[in-house]
Parts: structure tokens; C-alpha cells; sequence
């Protein structure tokens, strides 16, 4: 194996947080995602399992590639870089908070290394974005539907989101802070990514997202 | 998520398979919006890879000619 660069390896590690999650994501979008509210819901989270399981693969060969590792291991489990709010998803409100939070984070981290310019990147990531974007609207659609719910969905709702958005948000504050992946051209210099995805999150209109602490 | 379910209106799904093909209907979907119709209608109708598909509100429809019910004579 190669001698990694600061950057190069803030940059695997950037990689497999997102393959972590989408594995995680895509995990969970069967378990919870096959007991939806409707036929159609159902169906599309199954459907979205398959496009995050495939997005995660992707992801993980790109990081072994990143590697130099001669042989590709078997991918059994995630490396442990998924948000907890993710994996601990067990009903379908903490589904689509978690699903629309983290698609949210990981749709700008994308973008800003799309943007860096790389031609190695955009062969392997612009597919997966333009699939990516379905996952953002299913999840953006419902979400705003169980916050337009009646009795206790919203404010359960806002609670599995708040959860979800500061463990985003923190992820996202700390890619910024790794200045070795723009120094090395991995993604797109002078980011703004918490900025960004505050903006995305407040056009939800969610009134007060309750403190989780 | 009951009070979402009542919301629900039916889209018509529309379809060409390859350039200059007809468009064809080939099924509905029951849905809360637009936004959301179109991703269950990619999910649901993937067995062809289309180089079309739509999806218009039911209610939207002009009808210019509609058949009778069979039954309509008897109140059905």
C-alpha cells in the first residue's frame, strides 16, 4: 500500500463516513421501510434501499481503490462512521428524520467534490447524485407531511429531526474543519457546508426543532 | 398519518418506451403530491427503461367522452 497524504487520507475517511451511512441508511430502509403507511411508500423505500446499498458499494470500492489494496475485502458490516441517529432508527418517523437529514449532509459534501473538479470523481459520483436526488424529495415530501400531522407525529417528528440534523450539522462543521481535503484538491476550496445546510433544513419551516439534551 | 392517507389523489402514469413510440398509459398511483407521484411512479413502474414517463392528477383530466357505467341505469 502507497504512503497516504493527510489529505488523501481525510479524503477515505470522508468517503467512508458517506458509504457507512448509506449502508446503514439502506439497512434500515428495508427493516422499517417495508412497514410503511402506504403501498406506495413502501415500495419506494424498498427501492431506495436498493439505489443506498448500491451507492454504499460504490463508495467502499472507490475508498479500497483509494487504498491501493490489491484485493477488495467482502463488505460485511460498516466501518462505524454511520450517525447513531441512523442506525438506531427503528420507526418510520425517525426513518424519514434521519433519511432527509443525512441525504441533506451528504448531497452538499458530494457536490463540493464534484466541484473540486476531479475527473476521477465526477465519473464515479455524478450518477449517484442525480439518483440521490429522488432520496432527497421522497424524504423532504414526508417529512413535510409529519409535520403537518395531527396529534403527537409533528413533535415526534421534530424531535427524531433535531437529533438527526445536529449529528449532520457536527459532521458537516467537522469536514470543514479537515482543510487538507481542499489544500489537496479533494473538494471545492472556501465551503460553507453548515451555512448550506441550515438554509435547506429552515425551508422545512419547522418552527422550534426540540433539544434532544 | 391517517389525516395524510385522506389527502391522497390518484395520477395517471404515462410512458414511451423509445423515442417515437406512443405514449402510453400503463398504470395510476395513489399519492400525497406531485413531487412524491413521480418518485413512486419511477419505483413502482421500473420495468422498462423509458425514455418518457409522466404523471398527471386524475381531476386534471378534460374528458371529451366518457363511457357510461354498465350497471349506470341501475343506480351502480
Amino acid at each position: 500500500m502507497a504512503e497516504q497524504t493527510a489529505g488523501l487520507q481525510s479524503f477515505i475517511e470522508l468517503i467512508e463516513t458517506i458509504a457507512d451511512n448509506k449502508y446503514v441508511m439502506g439497512d434500515r430502509l428495508v427493516e422499517v421501510g417495508v412497514s410503511g403507511p402506504n403501498l406506495e411508500a413502501t415500495l419506494a423505500a424498498i427501492a431506495m434501499a436498493q439505489g443506498e446499498l448500491g451507492h454504499a458499494r460504490l463508495l467502499y470500492n472507490w475508498s479500497f481503490d483509494l487504498k491501493e489494496l490489491k484485493k477488495k475485502p467482502d463488505i460485511e458490516s460498516q466501518t462505524g462512521k454511520a450517525f447513531p441517529a441512523i442506525v438506531n432508527v427503528n420507526n418510520w418517523i425517525a426513518l424519514i428524520a434521519s433519511l432527509y437529514a443525512a441525504n441533506v449532509a451528504i448531497d452538499l459534501v458530494l457536490r463540493a467534490v464534484l466541484d473540486s473538479g476531479q475527473s476521477k470523481a465526477a465519473s464515479r459520483i455524478q450518477k449517484l447524485i442525480n439518483e440521490q436526488n429522488e432520496h432527497l424529495i421522497y424524504s423532504e415530501n414526508w417529512a413535510r407531511q409529519l409535520l403537518n400531522d395531527k396529534g403527537a407525529i409533528p413533535s415526534k417528528f421534530k424531535e427524531a429531526l433535531s437529533e438527526a440534523v445536529s449529528q449532520a450539522e457536527a459532521w458537516l462543521k467537522y469536514v470543514e474543519q479537515q482543510t487538507e481535503l481542499a489544500e489537496a484538491g479533494y473538494i471545492a476550496k472556501n465551503l460553507s457546508l453548515q451555512q448550506a445546510f441550515k438554509s435547506q433544513i429552515d425551508q422545512l419551516n419547522v418552527q422550534t426543532l426540540v433539544s434532544t439534551k | 398519518m391517517i389525516e395524510q392517507l385522506e389527502k391522497r389523489t390518484t395520477f395517471d402514469v404515462f410512458t414511451r418506451i423509445k423515442r417515437g413510440d406512443n405514449l402510453v398509459h400503463i398504470g395510476t398511483i395513489d399519492a400525497e403530491t406531485a413531487e412524491l407521484a413521480k418518485v413512486y411512479a419511477a419505483y413502482t413502474y421500473d420495468e422498462e427503461d423509458w425514455v418518457e414517463m409522466c404523471v398527471v392528477e386524475r381531476n386534471q383530466l378534460n374528458w371529451v367522452k366518457k363511457p357510461k357505467g354498465l350497471f349506470a341505469g341501475k343506480g351502480a
